[in-house]
C-alpha cells in the first residue's frame, strides 16, 4: 500500500511542480526597481518539487514490496462523520451555530457508539450552547447563532 | 536597561492577573492535551490558536499577543509534561517525546511505584524547565545581538539551514521530507506578492488573494488529521490505568534521580537549540546516556527511576531550548515552534533579533511567564496527578467529535469564511494520508511559515547584487550556513548508505 501511495503521490507532486512552474512563467518577470521579479522563487521551487518527485518515483519503484500488513480501516464510520462535518461546515452560516453544532455532535456521537441517547443529547447541547454563550455573549465575537430565517 | 531590568518588566507583565490566568489555563489544557492520547502538542497548540485569538480580542494588539503566546507556550510545555502520565500509567505515550518514558515508567507502575514515577517526572520537568529558562535568559541577548548584524543573504541561508535541518531529521525518507518542505514553501507563495503587489496562483479567485491561511492548514493537518486517524483505526477504546498509590518519592528516589535530572536538563537543552532535533531526540539520547553512565545498566527497562527522570527532564529542557532560535533568530526548529511562530505573526509580531527591541513586553513577558508556568505546573501536578489520571479515561468517542467541532468553530471564529472550513476538512484528509505514508508534516508547516521571509530575504539579497546568485556564496556567514545546511542533508544520507541506523525525530 505504501509503495502504491508513494507512486501516486510522486505523480501528484510532479504535476503540481510542473503546474507551479508553468503558472509562474505567466507572472510578470520584473518588479519595479528590482531585477528580481516575483516569478523566480516559485519557479525555482516548482523545479525543485519536480525533481524531488521524480526522485521519489524512482525510490518507490526501487523499494521492495512490503507485505500488506495494514489493518482494516473503518471507512464506513469515517465517511459518515466526514460527510456530516462537511455538511455542518458548509451550511454553518445557513443553519446557525447552535443548531448545526448540536446536530453534528449528536450524529457523530451516535455514529461512534449507538445508544446512551440522553448522555449524547446532553453533551451536544451543553457544548453547542456553552461555546455560543462564552464566545458571543461574554467575548462578543460574531457567530451566527440561529438561522436568520428563523428569527 | 540590562537583562535584569527587562526580566523585572517581564514579571510585571506576566504577573498581571489575566496573564496569570492565561498561563494557568495554558498549563492546565496543555497537561490534559499531553495526557489525552490522540492529540499531541502540535495539534493542541494549533487547535488553541483560534480559541486564544477570540479570548484576547478585547485587548490592545501587543497585550493580546503577549497573553495568547503565554497561553500557547503553556500548552506546549504542559503537553511535554503531560505525555509522561500516560506513558507511566498506560504504557502508551501521549506524545512521541515520551516514548522512552514507557520503558521504565510502566515497569515502575507495575511494581506499584506509579506515584513516585509521576512525581519524579514532574520534579524533573520543573528543574529542566527552570534550567532551560535561565539559559534562555543568558543567551537571548547576546544571540540576538549577533543576529542583528545579519544581512538578507545571511538570513536567507540561515533559514535554508533551518529547513534543511528539519527535513534531514524528520521521518524515514529525506526525499519525502524535502518534498513536504518545498510544498509548504510553494503553498506560501499563493496570494498577493508583498513586494511587487502581483497576484500569484490566484486564478482570479478573490478569496485566494490574501493567501492560504496558516491557521486553517495547521489545524487541518494536525488536529483533524489525527482525529481522522483515530476514527479510521477505531482507536477510541478507553484503556485501563494502573493504580497510582502513594505519590511522594522516597529520599532514595530523589537521590537516585538528581544526577539524571541534571544531565537530562543540560543535554536536552542543547539538543533543543539545534533546529530539527527536538524533544523526542533529546529524550532518546538522555536515556542512552543514563544507561551508559549507570553502574547498573541492566536495571534499565525494569523500573529504574533514572529511566523516567532523565528523558522527562530532557524533553522539557528541549522545549525550552527550542524557544531560543525561535525568539532570537526567528527560526523555528520544530513543528510546534513553527506553529507558535505562526501565532505570533498572526498578531503582526515578527519573532527574530528585533523582537527583544521592538516588543520587549512580548519577549520578556513570555520568558517570565514560562518561569511562573513551570512553577504552576509543579504545584498543579503534584496534588492533581490523580485527577489527570482520570482525564485519561475520558471516552474518546466523545472527544473525537468535540475536537472536530472545536476545529470548525475556531477556524470560523477567526476567518469567518466557509471557504476556510472546506479547506480545513481537505487538509484534515491530506494530513491523515500524508502522515500515514511517512510524509512528515512538520516540514510543511515550517515551509509555510518561513516561505514569505525566505523569499523576501532572497529577493533583497539579489536586488543588492543585481541578480547575481553568487552573493550567497560570497558573504562568509551565508556561505557557512549553506555548507552546514548541505552537510545536514548529506551526512544522514551517507550514514544510511553505510547501513547505520539514523535516529529520526518523528514529531514535535
Amino acid at each position: 500500500m505504501n509503495r502504491t501511495f508513494d507512486r501516486y503521490a510522486s505523480i501528484v507532486f510532479l504535476l503540481l511542480g510542473i503546474g507551479f512552474m508553468w503558472q509562474s512563467a505567466k507572472i510578470s518577470a520584473s518588479a519595479y526597481g528590482s531585477t528580481v521579479g516575483p516569478n523566480i522563487f516559485p519557479f525555482g521551487l516548482g523545479l525543485a518539487l519536480t525533481l524531488l518527485s521524480i526522485r521519489l518515483f524512482y525510490e518507490a519503484l526501487k523499494a521492495k514490496p512490503t507485505e500488506n500488513h495494514a489493518e482494516k480501516l473503518d471507512y464506513k464510520r469515517f465517511f459518515m462523520i466526514f460527510a456530516a462535518a462537511f455538511l455542518y461546515a458548509y451550511f454553518l452560516e445557513f443553519i446557525g451555530y447552535i443548531i448545526g453544532t448540536f446536530l453534528f455532535l449528536l450524529f457523530a456521537f451516535q455514529t461512534l457508539e449507538r445508544g446512551k441517547w440522553l448522555k449524547s443529547i446532553l453533551i451536544s447541547a451543553l457544548f453547542s450552547g456553552g461555546v455560543y454563550v462564552i464566545f458571543v455573549v461574554l467575548l462578543e465575537g460574531s457567530m451566527p447563532g440561529f438561522p436568520s430565517w428563523l428569527s | 536597561m540590562n537583562v535584569l531590568d527587562y526580566l523585572a518588566d517581564g514579571f510585571m507583565t506576566a504577573l498581571q492577573w489575566h496573564n496569570l490566568l492565561f498561563a494557568f489555563i495554558g498549563v492546565l489544557i496543555g497537561t490534559s492535551v499531553g495526557v489525552l492520547p490522540g492529540i499531541g502538542p502540535m495539534s493542541g497548540v494549533a487547535l488553541l490558536i483560534p480559541v486564544t485569538a477570540s479570548m484576547t480580542s478585547g485587548l490592545p494588539a501587543e497585550a493580546a499577543a503577549t497573553s495568547s503566546i503565554i497561553l500557547l507556550a503553556g500548552v506546549y510545555y504542559g503537553a511535554m509534561y503531560g505525555g509522561s502520565t500516560t506513558s507511566i500509567l498506560l504504557n502508551t505515550p501521549g506524545e512521541s517525546s515520551s516514548v522512552v518514558t514507557t520503558l521504565d515508567g510502566y515497569q515502575m507502575a507495575k511494581q506499584g511505584r506509579a506515584g513516585p514515577a509521576l512525581s519524579i517526572a514532574a520534579i524533573g520537568s520543573f528543574a529542566a524547565g527552570l534550567f532551560a529558562l535561565v539559559a534562555l535568559i543568558a543567551l537571548a541577548e547576546p544571540l540576538s545581538n549577533v543576529a542583528i548584524k545579519f544581512g538578507p543573504a545571511d538570513y536567507f541561508s540561515l533559514m535554508l539551514l533551518g529547513l534543511c535541518a528539519v527535513s534531514g531529521l524528520a521521518g524515514k525518507s529525506i526525499t519525502k521530507a524535502l518534498i513536504m518542505t518545498v510544498f509548504g514553501l510553494l503553498l506560501a507563495t499563493i496570494g498577493m506578492d508583498t513586494v511587487s503587489g502581483v497576484a500569484r496562483f490566484t486564478f482570479d479567485i478573490p478569496i485566494l488573494y490574501s493567501g492560504l491561511e496558516f491557521l486553517t492548514i495547521a489545524v487541518g493537518l494536525f488536529a483533524l488529521g489525527e482525529v481522522f486517524k483515530s476514527i479510521l483505526e477505531r482507536d477510541y477504546a478507553a484503556g485501563r490505568t494502573s493504580k497510582i498509590g502513594h505519590i511522594l518519592p522516597t529520599r532514595k528516589d530523589l537521590k537516585d534521580s538528581a544526577g539524571p535530572i541534571a544531565r537530562g536538563s543540560i543535554l536536552g537543552f542543547f539538543i533543543g537549540i539545534l533546529p530539527g532535533a527536538g524533544a523526542t531526540l533529546a529524550s532518546f539520547f538522555s536515556y542512552i546516556v543514563e544507561k551508559k553512565v549507570s553502574k547498573h545498566p541492566e536495571s534499565f527497562g525494569k523500573g529504574n527511576i533514572a529511566g523516567v527522570a532523565a528523558p522527562e527532564s530532557a524533553n522539557n529542557a528541549a522545549s525550552g531550548g527550542a524557544m531560543i532560535p525561535l525568539l532570537t533568530l526567528g527560526i523555528p526548529g520544530s513543528g510546534t515552534t513553527a506553529i507558535l511562530m505562526g501565532a505570533l505573526i498572526m498578531y503582526n509580531i515578527q519573532p527574530g533579533p528585533l523582537l527583544f527591541e521592538e516588543h520587549p513586553q512580548v519577549a520578556w513577558g513570555l520568558i517570565a511567564s514560562m518561569l511562573i508556568g513551570n512553577l504552576l505546573l509543579l504545584v498543579l501536578n503534584m496534588p492533581l496527578v490523580k485527577v489527570f489520571a482520570k482525564v485519561i479515561q475520558t471516552p474518546a468517542k466523545y472527544l473525537i467529535p468535540i475536537i472536530i467541532a472545536i476545529s470548525i468553530f475556531g477556524v470560523y471564529a477567526v476567518q469567518a469564511q466557509i471557504f476556510d472550513l472546506v479547506l480545513l476538512l481537505i487538509c484534515g484528509i491530506t494530513g491523515f494520508l500524508l502522515a500515514r505514508n511517512d510524509f512528515p508534516l512538520a516540514p510543511l508547516v515550517l515551509g509555510l511559515v518561513l516561505g514569505p521571509m525566505i523569499e523576501n530575504n532572497m529577493r533583497r539579497a539579489l536586488t543588492t547584487s543585481n541578480g547575481d546568485f553568487m552573493i550567497f556564496l560570497q558573504k562568509p556567514m551565508s556561505l557557512a550556513f549553506l555548507i552546514i545546511a548541505l552537510l545536514w542533508i548529506v551526512v544522514p544520507i551517507l550514514l544510511k548508505r553505510r547501513g547505520k541506523e539514523v535516529v529520526v525525530n518523528e514529531e514535535g
